[in-house]
């Protein structure tokens, strides 16, 4: 039942992200992503492999209805899930995949949250505007577009991921 | 309890990863033309970064071969040179209204088959013997200068004693200069050696190069020695200079056999010389 539940929930902020990136586009040096986060917060049991097909098939969709470059989500979210792991064990430890839960702000705290949401929005969105640029845009452009994305998404993420692993419903 | 993904998992999950990574810009390429020229430009970058590793490993196994290519190249030079070098000699020599004819000198590359430099009596062996046109008393040169004198032949193999011998003492001048003395080992390094007995009244300076005399049958004029470095008066009556070989013998591959083509008349009139005195 829990997983059937973290899938809805999953699927109401895919819609959710492709909403946003729709209708609200904040600023050109502002992109808000919580994709990373729904990526991280998949429940640390599910491998690598099962996690990088969700985040191709994520990105894929992101891409198609949110009317982006095709690819471009999909190329940003599988390295993240690729990475999921070893961000996962730096940031919350192995006590996490002994136990086999999922991360929440209320069984690690919000230091471990704040870091393990920075590292997986950070490859995300380097990936992202770096590919997105093509090559094309200035040095700082890109810094500052990936600095200012980071900050916001990773704040945005932090209720996100609690609400994506919130067992008690 | 958990004990980590295994290597198997972790190759096979890295293989997907780059599956994903390359479907992804596969497809990224399809759908902006501007993403299309950015991957291809990328693309090509790495595959001319990957082949140019791939040459550049290549390029280290082929050195031998180009290195002896080099030095047939050199040989060939060397001669041309000293052709050159000759028919100056001749034209001088004409003018002076002389009727000679030029001395020449004959180059056969080689490459070192074994080289000791470990003991007092250090020989050397090559891979050129008498079916080569090798014959006793032919000097051993390499590029940067004299190596030795044959001393053996066998039919594809010779042996010579190097520079780095006690036995052996090489005509050495001072370029410039003119002043001849012999050229011994200093018996402890592989670059050293000594320009021995030479009179008080030459002064050789430091800085000074040392070249062959061209007097013996042996080594042709002029092929560099080394550079001379700090006299020691010996006995109160000669000096003794220190030489930084220009030949390092702790890297030597590739030499050239030198032959004197005139060496026998030479000898033969020697002999004759030295007979006619006697009687």
């Amino acid at each position: 039942m829990r997983i059937k539940d973290f899938g809805v929930k999953f699927i109401l902020f895919l819609v959710a992200q492709i909403i946003v990136w729709t209708y609200f586009n904040f600023s050109q040096f502002v992109m808000l992503t919580v994709l990373p986060a729904m990526i991280l917060a998949v429940p640390a049991r599910r491998g690598t492999i099962y996690t990088m097909v969700i985040a191709f098939i994520t990105g894929f969709i992101v891409d198609f209805l949110a009317g982006g470059m095709l690819g471009l989500t999909s190329l940003a979210l599988v390295a993240v899930a690729f990475v999921r792991i070893p961000v996962l064990r730096l940031a919350f430890g192995n006590e996490l995949f002994s136990r086999g839960g999922s991360i929440s702000t209320k069984n690690f705290g919000q230091m471990k949250m704040f870091v393990g949401l920075l590292l997986a929005t950070f490859v995300f969105v380097l990936i992202y505007v770096w590919a997105d640029g093509a090559g094309t845009r200035p040095f700082w452009f890109n810094a500052v577009k990936v600095v200012a994305s980071l900050v916001a998404s990773t704040l945005v993420s932090i209720p996100v991921v609690n609400f994506l692993s919130d067992n008690s419903k | 309890m958990s004990t980590g993904p295994s290597v198997r998992n972790i190759l096979i999950s890295a293989a997907i990863f780059v599956a994903m990574e390359i479907a992804a810009l596969a497809i990224l390429s399809k759908s902006s033309s501007l993403a299309n020229i950015w991957i291809n430009r990328a693309s090509h970058r790495t595959m001319a970064a990957v082949w140019g590793s791939f040459e550049n490993v290549r390029n280290i196994f082929s050195l031998s071969k180009q290195n002896e290519a080099l030095l047939e190249q050199n040989i060939r030079l060397t001669d041309e040179l000293q052709k050159y070098k000759d028919a100056e000699k001749i034209s001088l020599e004409a003018s002076s209204s002389a009727e000679v004819r030029g001395s020449s000198f004959r180059y056969i590359p080689a490459t070192i088959v074994k080289f000791s430099t470990n003991t007092a009596h250090n020989h050397i062996i090559l891979n050129k013997g008498s079916e080569d046109g090798v014959k006793p008393d032919c000097g051993i040169i390499s590029a940067d200068g004299v190596v030795g004198v044959v001393e053996a032949v066998g039919r594809h193999y010779s042996y010579g004693l190097t520079l780095m011998n006690t036995n052996i003492s090489i005509g050495g001048r001072i370029k410039g200069k003119d002043y001849l003395a012999p050229v011994v080992w200093d018996g402890r390094t592989t670059n050293g050696a000594f320009v021995k007995d030479m009179p008080l009244h030459h002064v050789v300076a430091p800085g000074d190069t040392v070249v062959t005399s061209g007097f013996s049958t042996i080594f042709p004029p002029d092929v560099p020695i080394g550079i001379a470095g700090e006299s020691t008066m010996v006995d109160g009556s000669v000096f003794n200079i220190k030489v930084t070989l220009f030949q390092d013998f702790s890297s030597l591959k590739y030499v050239s056999i030198v032959e004197n083509l005139d060496k026998d008349e030479i000898q033969a009139l020697e002999a004759e010389k030295e007979d006619g005195d006697e009687n």
